[in-house]
């Protein structure tokens, strides 16, 4: 295990598994039982990773993240945004140091990121959008310390305001362009049943689902294909359930040739769904080839990276407060891991050509979440939207 | 003179009080020898020091004139020293074989070898009376059954010193009477018997020599037959006890109960049975009447049905002119009723409330003791000692005593107290001296006796002939759930009411009398 | 109070136990922690004893929130185990009382100041339903509490997670979990935030505090309790002594379920930010309150007692992470204390197996 656990640092570049947005905080668990499971490994891994610091604590850990509720090796915000900030951290010998709250309540995020400040932090990550408020709470009070917060912009309890310090640094992602790439390569790959099994119909996963299928859409435009037909759900929780499993099975034993399952634990569903019947899947947020076999690619957000680039920026003295950052195609924020991905047709070429043409922004995607699939102007793609 | 056992000079000492008292004990090869004595006189104590429990301060063991240092039950059953405990350590959901076998295992290649064993039993079974049934499931024989396991078992090791802790106490009367009779045939083969009890019937039936204990002090060794029971009884309690109690003429008043056909059905695993079978008598102020019979003829069925404690199939009870029929027991007991329960432990006390809380259980609720909801601890504290003092009920620490470390006797007391002290009118008591000893049965048969006196109306259900005799004024007979008899204890025999107790004869039943 | 001689010595002995059972659980953290990094052992178990205290009147005021919930779910818990039941499901009554403040929170603001009475009486009656299910399945058929109650668990966690979901105006599908509460259904402070400042502190405290006295007045002084103690010790007797055992079951159970209905109230109400989350686990405070109810021996005062010491050591752990240990360090050092509590049991047990095999050879004069 701790062999593995010391790989896994220095593999900090290649993003390990990270699941769709909100879903992902499901995967966390809770203290209960993920704590029992990993307390252990936890405990190894900080002290090892504490080691070469260790003589530095005196003046505290500069770089300092706050899981939610979950631990840090929950394959989702959690450790990608750790795994940016240990590389950037071991790269330039810098002290870091992660906290958990207590429970999960704004308060506690607040005590916590109070106890990373008085643990000497310079900076702090805050992986999610549950710091929204949190951070809303202490970005005046703290101004000499900086905030990097995944996924989310400050606002207060109730949402009637949203504000956003020079010392806070929001980041949001364009989910609907990794949709897009995955689509696109699908159907490139001479797929033509495609389905999208999403989480809970948030923005995040509508986003990913949207341009899923203008991805598709284009693609079939461009090898004049008839009809490509789309199969789309959501599940409408995060967990793996037997439900969700028997539905991308019967889409499978219907025709479905690959699935992209975005919510968390659905794309386990999907992938158990998959394996027998030796069909594709498309994972999410983070490279999950490790996870099955049956992944042909997924559709990505660079946690680490943007992580890894937020504290860059801090300590080059361009710290990007105030405003939100977005990461997309254009800033290297979201694709797919093209090493990993298990192509037939679909070439590296084919990948960078569809990948210039959203930087270029020959290519607009439509993303709204508050239209339906019908809106989406598709003519190829047949979406037939299961309820 | 051949001793197969001695113990001499033994001297027990537990922190503040000396349960053994320089006691000698011995015991004859092939005799059944009797050791006599109240509660809490030391036989247990003695018993456990020579099973190997605990160890004497003073005195010595001898095995067959050699000393012997007993160390514990397992060198005591090599020693060829078997106990049967008043409760029985049998394994529920064995057989009666495996339970005979257990801890004695034939082994051979890892495999068990039952065969022999099973032979070897059946054959013993054969030899000494004692019929069992070696693939029964111990959660189904009869608890005379189970009596016959547990000496089967000593037989099974070889012991020759075998030790009854009060075997009778859990027996029917034919039972006990089976029980005599294998005794005998175990002493004839040879055996030697030690024997615990305190019923003096019992040791004039079976013994051959007694030991009598009073408070750790071995009072002295006498010749069973030499010796009459007054004599017995006195060594034990330690002053003269009048064996047959002094009661005086009922004077039989007004009906208080009335119980007309009555009947209880049992539902059982589908198909249903009825128990209690259209029974129909009168209880009358100043008299005792009461029911006689075999255990497991209805008798608690009857009770519960009367007292409120179970359903009612059909029928109904009227206590002082009121159908209480489908009335709560709360209701009952604030209305007349007291029920001295046959199972104290089970019914007649919380075990973990104390001393003074288990003398108020159907009366805390009463304004004397509680006020807007808030009980009064210090009127139930002077209520108890006021109960402690009139019926010499004795325990540790007074009314703050916890039930659970009460002996059997002074358990019993209390609630004998605490039923009589309510004043009722009618007064049920199911066998109200099970277990206890001489001088607590005397003093419980003169409550009861002073109840009916007082103009009480008293229904006893007993087992024990000789109580059935001796306290009540009038005998109804329950067989297979009916009541077969109606007899007036003056005009027939012992063995006349057994005979009606087996159901072997029946008698005229007077259905609506007044 | 009750007796004055064996018993008092015997509650002695327990409390000892206790804090026996909390001094080797100390003990194994502390060696824990010298495992895992002898160099900041001593000043890492220094933050665990002392750990609340040296973040000053925040860190007091954190342990007395964290205490709230669990004081309570170990009243229910300890209150249950008085009057003979084992009441497993103090979680899945701490999930419907949940719920129950969180519906009246959100949808009935209207009520003005007395919004959070409403709220927090809901949730307590909420609690009691729950638990008077498997109460009632007890007194009528005789099915063990334990079990129905663990399906009331899990029958409680679905259907709350059920509703919420399909509520829109409950959920927040952004963030999958319930819509923040308004300010009018938190507790009040009731003067604490002048205690200690920034912390989520509040009126909570003494309701829990206030029901550990009304649950000991209840078990103690009156017939009520007497009542539910008889049927507890034994369901027989009380019937025979006339005492609706029934009704005496049910009503335990339902007053467990109010305790821990209550703790599901005052942590949602508490105005810290906690919200009803939509996943599939237990919350952990229904069976904290087993091992608080252990440590406290189900005595309520007891159970305050050790409701605070669990928080205090909880909020310790929480610093403890200012040093190279995780947090995980601080649950296995709970785990530990209460392991030794139930192992204290055994000692206690013996103890009054010896003081009990005295008292009967008293009896023998």
């Amino acid at each position: 295990m701790k062999k593995k656990l010391i790989g896994a640092e220095f593999c900090v570049g290649l993003a390990a598994s990270l699941l769709v947005g909100c879903g992902s905080k499901e995967e966390t668990g809770t203290e209960d039982t993920a704590t029992e499971e990993t307390t252990e490994e936890t405990t190894e891994e900080t002290t090892e990773a504490e080691e070469p610091a260790a003589e530095e604590s005196a003046d505290g850990y500069e770089l300092a993240l706050v899981t939610d509720i979950g631990t840090i090796d929950d394959k989702s915000f959690n450790q990608g945004a750790w795994e940016g900030v240990v590389q950037y951290a071991e790269e330039n010998g810098i002290t870091r140091k992660y906290y958990q709250p207590a429970e999960k309540t704004t308060d506690s995020y607040v005590e916590t990121i109070e106890l990373a400040i008085e643990g000497g932090a310079k900076l702090v990550v805050c992986p999610g959008y549950l710091f929204e408020e949190a951070i809303y709470l202490v970005q005046d009070e703290y101004p000499d310390i900086k905030f990097i917060l995944l996924d989310g912009e400050p606002h207060n309890a109730d949402y009637s305001e949203y504000k956003t310090g020079d010392n806070v640094m929001p980041i949001l992602y364009q989910e609907d362009e990794a949709g897009y790439l995955a689509g696109y390569a699908a159907v490139k790959d001479g797929y033509t049943k495609l389905g999208f099994m999403g989480g809970m119909a948030v923005p995040a996963v509508i986003r990913y689902g949207y341009g899923y299928l203008q991805g598709a859409e284009a693609a079939a435009k461009e090898m004049g294909l008839d009809s490509v037909e789309v199969m789309y759900h959501y599940t409408g929780g995060f967990d793996a359930t037997p439900e969700a499993q028997a539905l991308a099975a019967s889409w499978y034993e219907a025709g479905t040739e690959v699935i992209f399952g975005c919510g968390g634990g659905v794309g386990n569903s999907v992938m158990a769904a998959a394996e027998p019947a030796s069909k594709a899947v498309i994972g999410v947020d983070v490279d999950q080839s490790p996870e099955s076999a049956a992944v042909i690619t997924s559709a990505m957000k660079q946690l680490s990276v943007s992580v890894y680039d937020g504290i860059s920026d801090f300590y080059a003295g361009s710290f990007k407060g105030g405003e939100t950052t977005v990461f997309n195609a254009a800033n290297d924020g979201v694709g797919l891991p093209m090493e990993s991905s298990k192509f037939k047709i679909f070439t590296q070429e084919d990948y960078d050509a569809a990948y210039e043409a959203l930087v270029s922004g020959s290519v607009t995607l439509i993303n709204d979440t508050t239209l339906t699939t019908d809106d989406l102007g598709l003519s190829i793609v047949k979406v037939t939207v299961v309820e | 003179m051949d001793y197969i056992i001695e113990m001499l000079g033994i001297t027990k000492e537990f922190p503040g009080i000396i349960a053994n008292d320089n006691v000698n004990l011995q015991v004859k090869k092939g005799e059944i020898h009797a050791l006599l004595g109240e509660n809490g006189a030391g036989k247990s104590t003695l018993m456990s020091v020579l099973f190997g429990l605990y160890q004497p301060e003073k005195g010595c063991i001898k095995l067959k004139g050699r000393e012997v240092k007993i160390t514990g039950p397992l060198y005591a059953n090599e020693l060829g020293i078997g106990m049967v405990h008043q409760h029985f350590k049998l394994v529920h959901n064995f057989t009666v074989l495996q339970n005979i076998v257990l801890g004695m295992e034939t082994v051979r290649g890892g495999f068990l070898q039952m065969k022999e064993a099973r032979e070897k039993i059946l054959a013993l079974s054969e030899k000494y009376n004692l019929a069992v049934d070696p693939d029964a499931f111990i959660s189904d024989i009869t608890v005379g059954m189970q009596q016959r396991v547990e000496i089967l078992k000593m037989l099974y090791r070889d012991n020759e010193i075998l030790i009854l802790d009060e075997p009778t106490a859990v027996l029917t009367p034919q039972e006990i009477e089976e029980l005599m009779h294998v005794m005998r045939g175990l002493a004839k083969e040879g055996k030697s018997i030690i024997f615990i009890t305190h019923k003096l019937n019992e040791i004039k039936a079976v013994a051959d020599r007694c030991t009598v204990l009073r408070r750790g002090k071995c009072i002295d060794t006498v010749s069973v037959p030499e010796t009459d029971k007054e004599t017995l009884s006195e060594m034990m309690v330690g002053r003269k006890v009048n064996l047959l109690l002094d009661k005086k003429e009922a004077k039989p008043a007004e009906a208080v109960l009335q119980v007309s056909d009555l009947t209880v059905r049992a539902k059982h695993e589908g198909h249903t049975r009825d128990i209690v079978k259209k029974v129909s008598f009168t209880v009358r102020k100043g008299e005792i009447v009461c029911i006689a019979g075999i255990d497991g003829n209805g008798q608690s069925e009857l009770i519960h049905a009367i007292t409120g404690l179970s359903h009612t199939d059909s029928g109904r009870v009227i206590i002082n002119g009121v159908d209480m029929t489908q009335k709560s027991v709360r209701f009952k007991n604030t209305h007349g009723l007291s029920h001295i329960p046959e199972d104290r432990h089970k019914y007649g006390l919380v075990l973990d409330y104390s001393l003074a809380e288990n003398l108020v259980l159907q009366e805390y609720f009463e304004p004397g003791f509680q006020n807007k909801g808030f009980i009064r601890f210090e009127k139930v504290k002077e209520h108890g000692k006021r109960l402690i003092e009139e019926f010499d009920i004795r325990s540790g620490q007074g009314v703050n005593t916890l039930t659970r470390s009460m002996s059997g006797g002074n358990q019993q007391k209390v609630i004998v107290a605490r039923e009589i002290a309510r004043n009722p009118e009618l007064l049920i008591a199911v066998q109200p001296t099970r277990g206890l000893d001489v001088g607590a049965i005397e003093f419980i048969h003169n409550q009861i006796v002073k109840q009916r006196d007082n103009g009480c109306a008293v229904l006893l259900v007993s087992l024990e002939l000789d109580e059935v005799m001796n306290l009540s004024d009038r005998i109804l007979v329950i067989y297979e759930g009916e009541i077969t008899a109606d007899l007036n204890p003056k005009e027939i025999t012992v063995q006349e009411l057994g005979l009606y107790m087996s159901g072997s004869k029946k008698g005229v039943v007077n259905k609506h009398e007044e | 109070m009750k007796n004055k001689g064996i018993k008092i010595k015997k509650s002695d002995f327990g409390f000892l136990s206790s804090l026996f059972a909390v001094f080797v659980g100390l003990l194994f953290g502390f060696i824990i922690l010298l495992c895992s990094n002898a160099s900041q052992a001593v000043p890492g178990f220094l933050t665990i004893l002392t750990g609340a205290l040296t973040h000053g009147n925040k860190g007091a005021g954190q342990v007395f929130y964290y205490a709230t919930p669990i004081i309570l779910t170990g009243l229910s818990v300890g209150f249950a185990f008085k009057t003979g039941l084992f009441n497993i499901g103090a979680t899945g009554q701490f999930i419907a009382g949940s719920f129950a403040a969180v519906v009246v929170g959100l949808t009935l603001p209207s009520l003005g100041a007395v919004h959070w009475t409403v709220a927090l009486l809901a949730s307590a009656a909420a609690g009691a339903v729950w638990g008077a299910v498997p109460g009632i399945l007890k007194a009528f058929f005789n099915v063990n509490e334990v079990i129905s109650s663990i399906m009331m668990n899990y029958i409680g966690l679905y259907a709350v997670n059920f509703t919420v979901k399909g509520s829109k105006t409950l959920f927040d599908s952004l963030r999958n979990q319930s819509l923040p509460l308004p300010e009018s259904s938190h507790i009040p402070k009731m003067g604490l935030n002048l205690l200690f400042p920034d912390s989520s502190v509040n009126g909570g405290i003494f309701i829990a505090v206030l029901a550990a006295l009304v649950i000991y007045i209840i078990l103690n002084k009156t017939t009520f309790g007497f009542e539910l103690k008889a049927v507890g010790f034994n369901r027989n007797a009380s019937k025979y002594a006339g005492i609706n055992e029934k009704k005496s079951i049910i009503l335990s159970m339902v007053i467990a379920g109010a305790l821990a209905g209550m703790a599901g109230g005052l942590l949602y109400l508490a105005g810290s930010g906690k919200h009803i989350e939509v996943v599939d686990v237990l919350p952990a405070e229904g069976f904290t309150g087993i091992s608080v109810a252990l440590l406290g021996l189900s005595n309520p005062l007891g159970i305050v007692l050790a409701g605070l010491f669990i928080a205090h050591i909880t909020s310790g752990g929480f610093y403890l992470q200012l040093f190279e240990f995780s947090t995980e360090i601080i649950d296995i050092i709970v785990a530990v204390i209460i392991y030794f509590s139930a192992f204290s049991l055994i000692i206690r047990l013996l103890f009054s197996k010896i003081s009990k095999g005295r008292g009967e050879v008293k009896n023998h004069e």
